[in-house]
């Protein structure tokens, strides 16, 4: 899933100061399983706003709704009739959401209430943690399932570096080398010849390196 | 098992699927534990005509079926409707009887619990309802069986006072078979009749010497002497015949009469004892000397008089067509008990040569043949019978379930619509929790019903069972466990995100491969946790459910009309506090606006800034001692979900002092010190801000 987290108070209320009738949007699907954009998290952010509002006599009414995605057109579209009636957006999507938003509403402010973060994994209840960095070239083949893309922090591809000791990574005892946990599993699952074979120089286009990515099949296109 | 198979059937949770007259028992125990006593009270009436005597004398199958029986121990069902039924919150109630009477005539024939069911209920349907009563009182069984130190006879009185109250003429002192029969009741226009003559004829005993001594006694002539005030003569030494609860009744109230020894000879062994266990223990207590496995052979007279009883001793054979293990004699085991009174308390039938030539009833036990035990319906067109009468000595519930099955099938017939026969539902077993359920679920003691000394007990027929005091009475609500009116899953909203199975603290949501939830309404305790932290609200539920507790803060807040500052208080139900308590918080700190909850566990940091944003000044949270709570870790989330409001407050400029959180005391709701500088501080400070 896509992590997101909500941005901070202040933020949020001085981005949403002064702009009228304002629609808190939530996202049903990775913005609700990030605690950070489903219903409820709508609900206690509305609720923070119209206090702020109170507080500081800003006019202007706090509407909440909320769709399942806000990275679908059919969804966006479906709330149309309540966006018209409302003078800006506070998306509690991640980034695509919110751009989807201002695609479709071409004339209304949309603000974004979230930071996306990574794609990761829930590690449990409250903590999540980042797997995947979106490269367009998966290796996980090679590295008993464990990417030095998204967990090593030099990104290195022959890996480890002088920086990993008993384990951990230099930046921090926090963060596990993923190189070591490459070469643990790779022994435990009797494959780490498999390190011999030398990695070339990474290529990044698929990675987005080469300019905005986009995705067709020609299969699907109506 | 009440957790249905199929899912259009209503789940009733296990205490009301066990009671035959479907009471609610859940509904009024939430009631007790909202400290809501008027209104449950008015839960038990509305169905029961007699809540007084049921919390004092049903068998309370509810309890054998409870669910909180897998734990510990059962929920004190029927010592909490007592509760309900004894306070002066009772007078309040009023049954709305229909604005036209229907004009059709009903006689009721008995006013035992089935003749005073049907007639309520008759009455309720705008029939015109005479009782028809053989004895000079009112009652039948609960008036003349049951002793008053069980059920006092001003609680009969006032509970067929109330019923009436809605019109229902009453005939005593006039017998059927002998001052009237059925026809003449139609002669006189009655369209139907209902019999309820009860089973007051006691069996014999079959053995020599019954007949003709002077001492032998028949337990139902027995009990009706003591409770109608004669003061029979009792012996110095009683040997009651009979292991039933009509056997207990007799040997403690011959206790109460001066006898020295009480004697309770029973002919099988104490497992297969069918008194209520709580009846014997108190019968031990105050005395009686019970001979297990005992039967009576010969009843030996002196000058006409009782001298002894001779006995002999029993084994247990193979199970009878009952199931209990009959008693085989043992030869030679025979033994004399020197004793100068025999009462025989070995089951009663009915005294059907009463009515025998009008309706038809069973060769061997007399009893009154219907067609159904839903419909009623005698052999006789216009005719109903139910209670004793039909089924031979029950329960009272028993009887009172008759009685409203009667009032249905008699309101069908003197319309002229036809009776249809419905069958018994399926006795329902409640179903077994899984071990790892019962070992998350905290443990609560059952609350104990406190009684009069023995010494005191055996002075006279003083009630020996004092109803609960408040404390225990809500202590003992709240250890219900609230079947059914747990979590449900929309599976349109909901999006799979596991959160209900990460925080439920039972374990009970499961996941499908492709993330469908279950939750299992049954095993469910509706602690809300799931509902609260379910990111896309699709979890609801149906006590203390998200709407209502937004619906409360807001109407809190609107009706508050008092000068100073508005403070919401939430309040953990599971606190030890008094209604007094409450009334006391409302006069002497107006300023406060409790609202309870059913765990602060329930509460989400959008509930506090709801509070602020209906205009509340500030929001307290009461959490009750933890040994009380039953959910004392999810409590602890409350905390950190209240710290996450104060930095959202403050991050808007409110002072995080406006939120608090209060510890409640051992006794009380607050403690007031605290309060009162909330109130102060923020009465301050509201007069800087408006200054």
């Amino acid at each position: 899933m896509i992590t997101l987290e909500e941005k901070k108070l202040e933020e949020i209320e001085k981005m949403t100061k002064s702009c009228g009738r304002l629609l808190v949007l939530g996202c049903e699907t990775c913005a609700a399983m990030s605690f950070a954009g489903g219903q409820r998290q709508v609900a206690e952010l509305a609720s923070a706003i119209r206090v702020g509002r109170k507080q500081s006599e800003d006019q202007g009414e706090v509407v909440e709704d909320s769709i399942a995605r806000q990275c679908e057109p059919e969804f966006v579209d479906l709330i149309g009739d309540k966006v018209a009636e409302c003078d800006a957006v506070l998306s509690l999507a991640c980034g695509a959401g919110v751009q989807l938003l201002a695609e479709r509403f071409p004339d209304k402010v949309v603000l974004p209430g979230c930071n996306t973060s990574f794609l990761g994994v829930t590690e449990e209840l409250g903590v999540w943690s980042e797997r995947c960095a979106g490269c367009g070239n998966c290796i996980l083949d090679k590295t008993a399932g464990l990417c030095p893309i998204a967990r090593c922090s030099k990104q290195l591809l022959n890996g480890p570096c002088g920086g990993s000791m008993n384990g951990k990574c230099e930046i921090s005892k926090e963060v596990d080398c993923v190189w070591q946990m490459i070469i643990d599993r790779l022994t435990r699952l009797n494959r780490l010849e498999m390190l011999e074979e030398i990695f070339p120089v990474k290529d990044w286009t698929p990675a987005g390196h080469g300019g905005p990515r986009k995705m067709v099949r020609e299969d699907l296109k109506t | 098992m009440t957790k249905n198979d199929d899912s259009m059937e209503i789940s009733y949770p296990p205490c009301q699927a066990a009671c035959p007259i479907l009471t609610d028992a859940r509904e009024y125990i939430q009631r007790i534990a909202e400290r809501r006593y008027e209104e449950a009270f008015n839960s038990v009436r509305k169905l029961n005509p007699l809540p007084g005597v049921c919390g004092r004398i049903c068998t309370h199958p509810c309890e054998a079926a409870c669910k909180r029986g897998q734990v510990e121990e059962p929920i004190a069902i029927a010592a909490l409707k007592r509760f309900a039924s004894d306070g002066p919150w009772t007078g309040q109630y009023k049954a709305v009887l229909p604005d036209k009477p229907t004009g059709h005539k009903v006689a009721v024939v008995g006013s035992g619990p089935a003749g005073l069911s049907a007639a309520q209920d008759l009455a309720l349907f705008g029939h015109q309802v005479t009782i028809f009563e053989g004895l000079p009182v009112l009652g039948g069984m609960l008036r003349v069986g049951m002793p008053g130190y069980r059920l006092p006879k001003d609680v009969v009185d006032e509970e067929i006072r109330s019923i009436a109250d809605l019109g229902v003429e009453i005939k005593t002192g006039v017998r059927i078979g002998e001052d009237f029969t059925i026809s003449d009741l139609f002669d006189q226009g009655y369209q139907a009749v209902f019999l309820a003559i009860g089973a007051h004829k006691d069996r014999k005993l079959g053995v020599p010497g019954e007949e003709g001594l002077e001492g032998v006694v028949s337990a139902v002539s027995f009990l009706r002497e003591v409770n109608q005030g004669e003061n029979p003569e009792v012996g110095k030494s009683v040997a009651v015949i009979g292991g039933g609860n009509t056997a207990v009744d007799s040997c403690r109230s011959a206790c109460r009469l001066g006898a020295r020894e009480v004697h309770m000879i029973y002919r099988r062994g104490s497992e297969e004892m069918p008194a209520a266990e709580e009846e014997i223990r108190e019968a031990i207590q105050e005395g009686v000397q019970i001979s297990y496995l005992t039967s009576p052979v010969e009843i030996l007279g002196k000058d006409g008089k009782v001298s002894a009883l001779k006995c002999i001793k029993n084994e247990l054979g193979k199970p009878d067509v009952s199931g209990r293990r009959s008693p085989k004699p043992i030869p030679g085991s025979e033994f004399t008990l020197d004793v100068d009174m025999v009462i025989a308390a070995i089951g009663q039938a009915p005294d059907s040569s009463l009515i025998a030539d009008d309706v038809g009833v069973t060769e061997r036990r007399k009893r009154i043949i219907v067609d159904g035990p839903y419909t009623l319906v005698t052999t006789q067109p216009g005719v109903f019978a139910g209670g004793d009468a039909v089924t031979g000595p029950a329960t009272a519930v028993e009887a009172i379930s008759a009685g409203k099955r009667a009032a249905i099938s008699i309101d069908l017939y003197v319309r002229g619509k036809p009776v249809p026969t419905t069958e018994a539902p399926k006795a329902h077993e409640t179903a077994s929790l899984p071990q790892r359920l019962i070992d998350r679920t905290k443990t609560f003691a059952r609350s104990r019903k406190a009684s009069i000394s023995v010494d005191q007990r055996l002075k006279g027929f003083d009630e020996v069972d004092l109803v609960f005091s408040e404390e225990a009475a809500t202590k003992e609500a709240l250890r219900c466990l609230h079947c059914y009116l747990g979590a449900k899953v929309d599976t349109e909203k909901c999006v799979s995100c596991l959160t209900c199975v990460r925080v439920c603290p039972l374990g009970i949501p499961t996941t499908s491969k492709m993330g469908e939830i279950t939750i299992d309404a049954y095993l469910c305790q509706a602690c809300g946790v799931c509902v609260l932290e379910c990111p896309v609200r699709a979890i609801d539920i149906n006590l203390g459910s998200r709407g209502e507790i937004a619906q409360h803060i807001e109407e809190a807040i609107s009706s508050s009309k008092q000068p100073g500052p508005a403070i919401v208080g939430f309040f953990d139900l599971h606190g030890n506090f008094a209604s007094k308590d409450v009334e006391s918080l409302a006069q002497d700190y107006p300023n406060i606006l409790p609202l309870m909850v059913f765990g602060l566990r329930r509460l989400d940091t959008s509930d506090i800034l709801k509070a602020f944003e209906y205009g509340a000044d500030g929001v307290f949270l009461a959490a009750c001692q933890p040994d009380r709570d039953p959910f004392p870790k999810e409590t602890e989330r409350v905390k950190q979900r209240a710290a996450h409001a104060r930095t959202l407050l403050e991050a808007l400029g409110i002072d995080g002092g406006r939120l608090e959180i209060f510890d409640m005391p051992q006794e009380g709701l607050v403690e007031k010190e605290s309060v009162a500088e909330m109130i102060q501080r923020l009465g301050n400070s509201g007069q800087a801000r408006s200054a």
